[in-house]
């Protein structure tokens, strides 16, 4: 940089600026990220150097040394930090070459926030948390033998897609596999809480025993009756659902993974609930603390009708779900509202109040803009798109879960008289640059699904028995998709663009017909389908008609000069006919194939673009507890290319919605929307999105941010689950 | 401008009224500073109690001893900082602007406490208080203000008010900025960081009134006023630096925080309107503090220009027909 006699002469800046830059910590350098340099250029160098250094000064003295993979092996398994049942299941040769098939890649991390990360939060370590036992190889290779259970081929298969960053499971997967001391593969729950005292403690139960396994739990309230209906016929007795809500949020404070990170929960209530007003304004800035809910997260079910009230302008009936579930003998989740609105307005027999259409979604708005709650559904989309016979009444913590429930009965001992079915997911993403870089595009989404699969089959939530019965017949995951934007951006495609859209929905186009195929197969190869496949819209081949009847290709010769270039087969009608009798023949092992989450921390990890978003900022600030403030830069981005970054405050919620649309239509499950306003935005601005939103068959919305908001430390970073 | 030639005090109430404005800057300050009202509470203090537990003793008394320096002069500036201003202020729409940043700044001590009740033992902070009253350049520091306040000069008044908003905070704001670049104490972070957020705009607001006024005076007068600026600000600088030894000599950061006193004494300059007194300042703050000043999911480290940091109040706006044709 400068010759060594300048720096005998006089103090001038840059030579302290370069004396300050030798002595700087990985963190410093880190931070540069972030700051301009004297002509305004990004600092990406200064990250790599942070990367760089953190090996140097950190890890690598910090690293447990061995002298060979045997030595290793047996002292962990001796030390009871490996599960000795996975390596047995194989050749300490097969183990040994697939080690050495691993550190042949010469994986490096792309980031600084990605070393940082997976050697904070991933890696094994001593039981005195000081030094490191794993590098980034290993960690694959025992998640790869642990999901393949013994079959070498899926081993080496699943090895090669993680290492390659093609395939990135979800957090509690790659976390936990293989190691002695761990919590839960699998990530995401859903429960359902019945009016009744045994079914809501059984809730708060839950709560503990899932946070302290590492799962983010979704509870449902519409079933639950409103403040002030009666109890045992004596009126003005129930003091409706905030006291729970209370219950569940202390709950998850004090269950935490080992002291890793909190427990967190959300509660999804329908919008025609009597107590929806009372339960936005929990997450008021200015809300009362006995009533005020920091930690929990909020979603709101939406049906058609309340739109169609909010049209007319005309006032919406909020109905009591005590008196619903007596004239309807079923539970107030498990009615649509939309097809029995007016069926309710004129029954005598249910009460009901009134309040105006529009101010719920202005009310909704303006909470959104204090706190980024609620989370919305949109019911009735939801269940037009759903393959499964049965009803989905609420989502998850990321709200990309949308999968069919039924509720449990207790006895009075709190046993099950009757188990119902309740939620589990595990997920795991797809990097979209790498896998339009596979040299085998559907063999990367069939190892995906295999490796889903087995931790799905691994799973026995046994503390939860619902959630356990109803995993054991239905296999249900979720494969994501991460590093839309990244690609993009790579290929110099703007987000949002005719080319943009045109790339999301031929993307998941063929990813769809390649996971049904992939669990057509594993129904084929286990000889028996999910229950409750004989009443789908797959065993009727109903699911088909869209892809059978009409052609799918690409609209843009971009986009078809993409897929020649990677040598992607795009299915035809004829592949789809053929798809369709060997499903309608032999089913699918899995109820659900694919949900798209918001990928945090494994997009870091990854180095990607978080889910299908935009990114947030070239440079993106991450502030986590174990972490502190880190900085991360966009995958691919240069000085060249910048442009093809614009942040999603930039873009605007319009392209968002667009692009997401794309999606929704091949993806069985929901996908997290989140949607970025600049802080001019008014609760109009919102609400125009979320109409938006719902025409254009978009099914779940997740956060809303603004510019100036972000709110950090008061929403739980992300799903524990989920956030992957 | 409506008022006199030399215009001192409002001398009669009149009906504020904010359709018609004489200054442009308080409406635009005003609708600022309100939609970053903030309260304590919103943070989530508690998530930092397993960090705090991690201190040392020594790091712990340290932080207790920061956060009691800076509520001593967040009850200066709410108290009688601020509404000296009113006093002086030449518009009503600037006495309101000074009535939220008084507010502001008793909501600011109020947050000390708070992370003192979440974090702390009582005794402990009982003796960081005492400690506060008892350590001569805090003290120092606080009388130094105090003089110019009780002065009779409302262009001196507003130059303390910049210094203590602009620089004598930021000897304090740096540990939790430290801290939370370590991955320590990050929710009590993001609290100062809204402070931060908000004692920026003061300093700029303060010091943007500051050089109205003064462009209204003699050169001779400028010239009186500009020496005793640079008078105070020296005398401050080197309590200041005492100051900072007396805190950080014992975790060995006293040389970083000067480089970042530095940094900041340039601001408090130039909001007053003046040239900086130490060049390259910049350059010699540890990057990772001057990043972690930004507050938002984005870069940018003028406050006021930028935008701003976690949190803001919405408006709200009805629906109207045409955004339900569906």
């Amino acid at each position: 940089m400068l010759d060594d006699t300048v720096e005998t002469t006089e103090n001038t800046s840059s030579v302290e600026l370069s004396r300050a830059t030798q002595t700087l910590d990985y963190h410093a350098l880190n931070a540069m990220l972030n700051l301009y340099d004297n002509e305004g250029r990004l600092q990406l160098q200064a990250d790599r150097e942070a990367s760089r250094q953190y090996f140097l000064q950190h890890v690598n003295q910090n690293t447990v040394f061995f002298h060979s993979l045997a030595e290793k092996l047996e002292y962990l398994v001796a030390e009871d930090y490996y599960e000795k049942e996975v390596l047995d299941q194989y050749d300490f040769a097969f183990i040994k070459s697939l080690f050495e098939r691993a550190y042949a890649v010469k994986f490096r991390f792309q980031s600084f926030l990605g070393a940082f990360k997976y050697y904070t939060s991933y890696t094994l370590k001593t039981f005195d948390g000081r030094r490191y036992l794993e590098r980034f190889e290993d960690r694959v290779c025992m998640v790869a033998l642990t999901l393949a259970q013994g079959d070498e081929t899926v081993a080496r298969q699943l090895m090669d897609e993680i290492i390659h960053g093609r395939f990135q499971p979800a957090t509690p997967t790659f976390l936990n596999c293989g190691k002695k001391q761990r919590g839960e593969l699998v990530s995401c729950f859903l429960l359902r809480i019945e009016d009744n005292m045994e079914s809501i403690g059984r809730s708060i139960n839950s709560a503990l025993q899932l946070s302290k396994r590492g799962g983010g739990v979704a509870f449902l309230l519409s079933n639950i009756r409103e403040a002030g209906a009666p109890i045992k016929h004596i009126e003005n007795q129930s003091s409706g659902i905030i006291p729970i809500m209370k219950m569940l949020e202390d709950a998850f404070s004090y269950a935490n993974q080992l002291g890793a990170r909190q427990g967190a929960g959300a509660v999804y209530l329908n919008a025609h609930h009597p107590d929806i007003l009372r339960f936005l304004d929990t997450k008021r800035e200015n809300a009362d603390e006995k009533i005020r809910i920091k930690t929990l997260s909020l979603g709101v079910v939406i049906p058609d009708i309340t739109f169609e009230l909010a049209r007319r302008n005309e006032p919406m009936y909020l109905f009591s779900p005590y008196d619903v579930e007596k004239v309807y003998g079923k539970p107030f989740g498990d009615i649509s509202v939309t097809e029995k609105y007016a069926e309710m307005v004129d029954d005598a027999r249910i009460r009901k109040t009134k309040i105006n259409a529009r101010e719920l979604f202005q009310t909704l708005a303006e909470v959104q803009f204090e706190s980024g709650y609620p989370y919305v559904m949109f019911e009735d989309t939801v269940n037009r798109a759903n393959p499964i016979a049965g009803r989905i009444n609420m989502s998850n913590l990321c709200s990309e879960i949308l999968q069919v429930n039924t509720p449990s009965d207790y006895d009075a001992d709190l046993g099950y008289e009757r188990i119902g079915e309740d939620i589990s997911c595990n997920l795991g993403s797809l990097n979209i640059a790498r896998t339009m870089d596979s040299s085998d595009f559907g063999a990367t989404v069939e190892t995906a699904i295999r490796g889903l699969t087995a931790v799905s089959e691994m799973s026995d939530i046994r503390s939860v028995p619902s959630i356990a019965e109803a995993n054991k017949h239905s296999h249900a995951i979720g494969l994501g998709q991460m590093n839309l934007h990244g690609y993009l951006a790579r290929e110099h495609i703007y987000y949002g663009s005719e080319e943009g859209l045109d790339f999301t929905n031929l993307y998941f186009y063929t990813v769809t017909y390649h996971a049904l195929r992939a669990s057509n197969q594993l129904a084929i190869e286990r000889g028996v389908a999910f229950a409750g496949f004989a009443d789908s819209d797959y065993a009727s081949g109903v699911y088909f008609d869209k892809y059978t009847e009409q052609a799918w290709g690409p609209r843009t010769a971009r986009v078809r000069e993409l897929f020649d270039k990677a040598g992607i087969h795009i299915p035809s009608q004829n592949d789809w006919r053929e798809l369709k009798a060997s499903v309608m023949a032999h089913g699918l092992f899995n109820r659900n194939l694919q949900a798209v989450p918001p990928t945090g921390s494994i997009s870091y990890i990854n180095h990607s673009t978080s889910s299908i978003h935009p990114v947030v900022s070239k440079i993106e600030i991450r502030k986590e507890g174990k972490l502190g403030r880190v900085y991360y830069p966009a995958p691919y981005l240069n000085d060249d290319n910048q442009e093809y970054y614009q942040d999603a405050y930039e873009i605007g919620p319009e392209k968002i919605i667009d692009t997401y649309a794309e999606a929704t239509r091949h993806v069985d499950q929901g996908l997290s929307l989140t949607l970025f306003f600049r802080d001019t935005a008014t609760t109009r601005d919102i609400n125009r999105a979320q109409i938006y939103a719902w025409r254009q068959g978009i099914k779940t919305l997740y956060y809303v941010r603004l510019r100036q908001a972000a709110l950090e430390g008061t929403e739980v970073e992300g799903c524990v689950s989920c956030t992957l | 401008m409506t008022a006199t030639a030399t215009p001192r005090h409002l001398t009669r109430v009149d009906a504020i009224n904010w359709n018609r404005l004489q200054d442009e800057k308080d409406l635009e300050v005003w609708n600022r500073l309100t939609a970053n009202f903030w309260l304590p509470e919103k943070v989530p203090l508690s998530n930092d109690v397993s960090a705090w537990n991690t201190l040392t003793e020594q790091e712990q008394t340290l932080t207790i001893r920061v956060f009691t320096g800076l509520t001593l002069l967040d009850t200066i500036q709410g108290t009688i900082g601020a509404p000296v201003l009113i006093e002086d202020a030449v518009t009503p729409h600037e006495e309101a602007v000074f009535t939220n940043i008084s507010f502001m700044e008793s909501v600011h001590a109020r947050s000390y406490s708070s992370i003192f009740s979440t974090l702390c033992a009582t005794r402990d902070v009982d003796d960081a208080y005492r400690w506060s009253e008892e350590n001569t350049h805090l003290q120092h520091k606080a009388e130094l203000i105090l003089n110019r306040y009780r002065m009779d000069d409302p262009l001196m008044r507003k130059v303390a008010s910049v210094f203590l908003e602009s620089f004598l905070f930021y000897s304090g704001f740096y540990l939790p900025m430290y801290w939370a670049s370590r991955g320590k104490l990050t929710n009590t972070a993001d609290l100062i960081r809204l402070i931060i957020r908000d004692e920026a705009v003061h300093g700029y607001y303060i010091g943007y009134k500051f050089q109205q006024a003064l462009a209204k005076e003699s050169a001779e007068r400028q010239q009186q006023i500009k020496d005793a600026t640079f008078d105070l600000l020296l005398e401050l600088y080197d309590n200041e630096v005492q100051y900072t030894e007396s805190l950080y000599d014992d975790v060995g950061l006293t040389e970083e925080v000067k480089a970042f006193l530095h940094y900041n004494a340039n601001k408090a300059l130039m909001n007053l309107g003046y040239e900086s007194l130490f060049p390259g300042a910049a350059e010699s703050v540890n990057p990772a503090i001057l990043a972690a000043l930004s507050p938002g999911a984005e870069e940018n480290h003028d406050f006021f220009s930028g935008s701003g940091s976690s949190y803001v109040i919405g408006r709200s706006e009805r629906t109207e027909d045409e955004d339900w044709a569906f």
